[in-house]
């Protein structure tokens, strides 16, 4: 099982710096979401990774950069775009020809096909694919080698909702087993429940890297909603500990304390609670909030001046 | 290498327009010359001999007409990294194998031993018509130096056309390329030499611009296979020997290594 450790990943197109100065890692036994507004660098960064792309830095998988790795299909695999397949190869030979160099054999490929359920339409023409099928065959060839090691660009594009479920399942599988799991998406509720770690980044910088709920925690958006028949004494109380304390009816909304602080600060000043809520910030108001100005491209609304 | 080669074998195994290619340029070959042995089989005036082979095995290339074979067989070429890059299959491949080097030369390779193949077969497709129609059959040395010229020409024709669609990126650039720079191209230079040559005050002498005539890298690599010819008449007249066989070859030779050499130096240094 690989460790992934990217340091100092950088690319620019002429005077635009797409990827700036990146490092994270990606541990064994886990699922790395890898997050970013569109055109922040995200697949930029993954061809970076790969070697694909030509650019400041290096990427190690388990010390080894991809070009180094003997058979790199067996160690990591790879989706970076929707249907990237001859329109006329049929599915499974596309299988193969990937497969040959690695020597895998047929029976493997046959067992990916299976594995994300294309087995009905393996010998036609990807041509005709939808775009959830042609993910679908996409997945097959970075499953192929039995990688440690997965690194997806987008993989939930155009599949249904049973899909997204049958690759949510089967990422968690595959992390359970110890592989590295490292996966971009624009789905963030998918994302708040399949990932265990985050990178997250804007404008080719890094906004956040480390678990998910360290990221959710340190979000400004989460509060603690306290009802308390002694406002007066208790609000000052929180003030003075550095939280922010708003009204929501009668009762008080702090940001900025945990409840354990809230709890003790009570405590000290002889304020009563009768109820005391702590409301976690969703991974989609984390994220819009840390990349709330990260945006390459902006639209408007109707009627909004641009 | 050795996996390289298998991908490349698997790839151009696994798509039709291999087929399709192979079984045109054979097709195409296998009429004309049947349709060219069975006219000269009927004229009074065709002194058969050695002409017999060269006008089959090339359909007529011989008289300086467009190599057949090589035309068709260059689109192998074309598409070898064309289909790579018109259908996002690059980095696919180099995800399979990320040793860029590995991958340029097992396509160098598989081009050139596919066309060789193919041009081969259209050879022995044009010995099978002088057998069926009875003509005369060529000598050892005549088969040997016909075929290695047909050969290497239709080689060295695929693999300028696999380099340029490196260089461009683009399939449909890389065809237009192909098509047009040995026929359209050098027939626009030859007429334009030809013009101001016949303009000059010495229009027979020799050297001067009309030296440009022997390094038009497709002409001068069909006097691999051609033995007399319109364009060759045309340049000797205005003072410029054609370099022949040998000297051809290595002109057309030395243009197709630096195409390539072009290509790879592109492919190392680009993104995928």
């Amino acid at each position: 099982m690989a460790l992934i450790e990217a340091r100092s990943l950088g690319k620019s197109f002429g005077a635009q710096r797409a990827v700036d100065d990146l490092s994270f890692a990606v541990h064994p036994g886990s699922v790395t979401g890898f997050l970013g507004p569109n055109g922040s660098g995200k697949s930029t960064t993954m061809r970076l990774m790969l070697g694909l792309d030509r650019g400041d830095g290096v990427t190690t998988f388990d010390g080894v950069t991809f070009a180094e790795l003997d058979h790199p299909m067996r160690h990591v695999g790879t989706l970076l775009e929707a249907k990237p397949f001859h329109p006329t190869r049929t599915a499974r030979n596309h299988l193969l020809m990937l497969a040959a160099p690695s020597g895998i054999g047929a029976r493997r490929v046959d067992e990916v096909i299976e594995m994300v359920g294309l087995t009905g339409v393996a010998r036609g023409k990807p041509g005709k694919f939808s775009l959830g099928m042609g993910q679908r065959l996409g997945i097959a060839a970075a499953l192929l080698g039995d990688p440690h090691t997965l690194i997806l660009d987008e993989p939930s594009n155009g599949l249904d909702p049973q899909g997204i479920t049958w690759l949510r399942n089967l990422l968690k599988f595959l992390a359970s087993q110890g592989r590295s799991v490292f996966v971009s998406s624009h789905l963030l509720q998918e994302m708040a429940v399949l990932a265990d770690e985050l990178v997250v980044i804007g404008r080719g910088r890094m906004l956040a890297n480390g678990p998910v709920q360290e990221f959710l925690s340190h979000s400004g958006l989460g509060a603690v909603t306290v009802r308390t028949p002694d406002a007066g004494l208790l609000g000052p109380a929180l003030e003075a500990l550095g939280a922010s304390v708003g009204h929501d009816g009668d009762a008080l909304v702090v940001r900025g304390a945990t409840a354990e602080q809230i709890g003790d600060a009570a405590h000290a000043a002889g304020a009563r609670i009768h109820q005391l809520t702590t409301r976690q910030a969703t991974l989609e108001e984390a994220f819009l909030e840390a990349t709330g100005m990260s945006e390459e491209f902006r639209g408007t609304q109707g009627g909004e001046q641009p | 290498m050795i996996d390289a080669l298998r991908y490349e074998y698997v790839r151009l195994r696994t798509i039709r327009s291999t087929y399709w290619l192979i079984a045109i340029a054979l097709l195409l070959q296998l009429v004309f010359a049947a349709l060219i042995a069975w006219s000269l089989g009927r004229s009074a005036t065709f002194g058969g001999g050695e002409e017999t082979f060269e006008i089959l095995a090339t359909i007529g290339g011989s008289t300086g007409a467009p190599l057949l074979v090589a035309y068709v067989v260059g689109l192998l070429g074309v598409f070898s990294t064309g289909h790579e890059y018109r259908h996002g299959m690059i980095r696919a491949t180099l995800t399979a194998i990320p040793n860029r080097t590995v991958v340029f030369v097992a396509k160098v390779v598989s081009t050139a031993v596919i066309s060789a193949v193919t041009a081969f077969l259209c050879v022995l497709i044009g010995l099978l018509c002088i057998i069926a129609f009875g003509l005369d059959l060529p000598s050892a040395s005549g088969f040997a130096e016909v075929t290695g010229g047909i050969v290497i020409y239709t080689v060295l024709f695929a693999l300028s056309g696999l380099a340029y669609a490196a260089i461009t990126r683009n399939q449909t650039a890389a065809v237009a390329l192909l098509m047009l720079v040995p026929s359209l191209l050098e027939f626009i230079v030859q007429s334009i030499v030809v013009i101001i040559k016949t303009n000059s005050d010495d229009p027979r002498g020799a050297g001067g611009i009309t030296v440009i005539l022997k390094y038009l890298p497709y002409d001068a690599g069909s006097q691999m296979y051609v033995q007399s010819s319109i364009d060759g008449f045309v340049q000797r007249a205005l003072g410029a020997e054609p370099f022949g066989p040998v000297g051809g070859g290595i002109v057309m030779g030395v243009f197709v290594a630096a195409l390539l050499a072009g290509a790879y130096a592109l492919f190392l240094r680009r993104d995928a």
